[in-house]
């Protein structure tokens, strides 16, 4: 692999350890890759919290800045475990706090800014089209590359972070423009997708990232006007049962405007997947893991809620109470919760008895507080969030649309899709 | 003996029993980081300890946090001996580099043909082929 002066100070270890053990990383992915040389980032997105990174991940993290590792380049976070603001009222236990502490610390250190938000792309961290970025958090990788045309591969953490610190990434992948061509067609036709809320978009998504596996697929027969919501819960989804960088929307997609421009010249040749409405059904039953009914806690949030899904569910919870042996947790960033408090949005959803909470996502983040708490049963309008806290937290999910989440937390019991 | 030529990720040999998907395994949520046992409902390998074996999987899916769980697979001691992809996702492949587990990725006969759970099986990952006896 081809190195330049500078990239060869730091390998040489010129910079200190932390930035050569960076550089090892970088060159070790690169050439297995087959990478020809490292490409400048403009954009760096770390994803994992204490809840995933414990406190092995936590040393590796204090000895690379011990060892002279900052980042060079804008580098945002993914959320935590919880909001200071709240940590009393949440309540969140003293070991958390010391272990979150430590997290901010260390991050702070390495020179990341603390956003502790996943859609950290709505609220600061906005690449343009053609940057080459490093963005872990599979979801905002894919949202990078497919809506606003800027280039990440599905990197790990570790990779961002040495990115982050080198300023540089190996050139392979989605970072060339001859690997961004679709790979393969998904026709929805079949499927009565005029009737879709976002819930069932997941549930289509779901079953298509199992066929589309690590291809490009090109959406191409979507109606022109599917809102930016609907997009993400596609692509959210394809990246937990597929592991899916890039998709083409066409229309929507800047690579894309036309279905011969997504996949470079000839789509007649291109395998084509289509589902049943069956398999929609199915893949319904398939993200829910509880049988139990009695819902302990209904939580929103995975991606963080936009401003706009927070006021879908203050419109829903209008005049209503939450049951009173049910929470409700909206989860989003600090810039959306001060929006909320000028909305009067915090007021109204504190008054029908739920919480919005800020720095914390609805995948994982609360769930290792939650779950010793006595939280079990889950009610959730994320598929990806539903198959996260089920795997890592042992939480009991029930997956469905963001109006069934808020009529379970109104009655205490899942109504919904079964 | 069956050799496949392969492309080389992290280097080392290592000798083990194989432990065969013919799905993607996510390290995030998919497997206990402190027993290695995959739990992922309905995975081919659900119940099944990754510890000590030569884990052979076509890729990785799921959360790119996976290098943080497999960092800690692997201070707990369970991580795989070695690891053949057929094609290594970015994820898995910085997972094996901060571990040093030896992995190949790439190889130039499809493994599943020849490799099942159980089968002894070599990695050289310093010369780039998978060895099956």
């Amino acid at each position: 692999m081809y190195l330049r002066e500078n990239e060869i100070d730091l390998i040489e270890g010129k910079y200190g350890r932390g930035p050569q053990r960076c550089m090892e990383i970088l060159t070790a992915v690169g050439e297995c890759y087959d990478a020809e040389r490292m490409v400048p980032v403009t954009s760096v997105h770390i994803a994992g919290n204490y809840g995933n990174i414990r406190d092995g991940g936590l040393q590796w993290l204090e000895d690379l800045v011990r060892d002279g590792g900052r980042v060079k380049v804008f580098t945002t976070k993914n959320p935590e475990m919880f909001d200071f603001e709240d940590a009393d009222e949440l309540p969140v236990p003293e070991i958390y706090r010391e272990k979150q502490k430590m997290m901010d610390d260390v991050l702070r250190a390495l020179g990341v800014t603390l956003t502790y938000s996943c859609h950290h792309y709505l609220v600061g961290n906005v690449p343009r089209f053609g940057d080459h970025i490093a963005w872990a958090s599979s979801g905002s990788g894919v949202y990078a590359n497919s809506i606003i045309g800027a280039r990440s591969n599905r990197d790990g953490d570790h990779t961002v972070i040495a990115a982050a610190v080198t300023g540089v990434i190996p050139e392979y992948g989605l970072h060339l423009s001859h690997n961004r061509k679709g790979q393969v067609i998904i026709k929805t036709d079949n499927l009565n997708i005029a009737d879709y809320n976002h819930a069932d978009f997941q549930a289509m998504a779901w079953e298509l990232g199992k066929k589309v596996r690590d291809r490009i697929p090109v959406f191409d027969d979507l109606p022109p006007d599917i809102v930016i919501q609907n997009l993400k819960a596609i692509l959210y989804t394809l990246t937990v049962t597929g592991t899916v960088g890039l998709v083409h929307f066409v229309g929507v997609t800047p690579e894309a405007p036309t279905i011969e421009a997504a996949c470079g010249g000839d789509a007649g040749s291109l395998e084509k997947i289509s589902i049943t409405q069956k398999d929609v059904e199915q893949a319904y039953r398939e993200i829910s893991s509880s049988s139990d009914e009695k819902v302990d806690l209904v939580i929103f949030g995975c991606p963080q809620c936009s401003i706009q899904e927070i006021g879908e569910v203050v419109d829903l919870l209008e005049g209503k109470k939450i049951h009173s042996e049910t929470q409700l947790w909206i989860c989003t960033s600090n810039w959306v919760k001060t929006l909320c408090k000028r909305m009067g949005y915090l007021e109204k959803i504190k008054a029908a008895g739920g919480r919005i909470v800020a720095d914390i996502g609805a995948a994982d983040g609360p769930h290792i507080y939650l779950r010793p708490q006595g939280v079990r049963v889950i009610a959730i309008n994320s598929a990806r969030g539903s198959y996260y806290s089920h795997n890592s937290y042992k939480m009991e999910t029930w997956f469905g649309s963001t109006k069934a989440c808020v009529q379970a937390a109104i009655a205490g019991k899942w109504r919904g899709y079964r | 003996m069956i050799t496949i030529k392969a492309k080389t990720v992290v280097k080392g040999v290592v000798r083990g029993e194989a432990l065969v998907s013919h799905i993607p395994i996510s390290f995030r949520g998919g497997v206990d980081s402190n027993t290695g046992i995959v739990v992922e409902p309905g995975h081919e390998l659900e119940g099944q300890c990754i510890a000590g074996k030569i884990l052979v999987f076509p890729m990785g899916k799921g959360s790119t946090t996976g290098s943080w769980q497999f960092y800690e697979i692997y201070k707990q001691g369970k991580v795989p001996k070695g690891i053949v992809n057929i094609r290594a996702d970015g994820v898995v492949a910085v997972s094996a580099v901060i571990t040093g587990t030896p992995m190949v990725h790439n190889p130039e006969q499809d493994p599943f043909q020849y490799i099942k759970t159980g089968d002894m099986v070599t990695i050289n990952a310093d010369e780039g082929y998978i060895q099956i006896e």
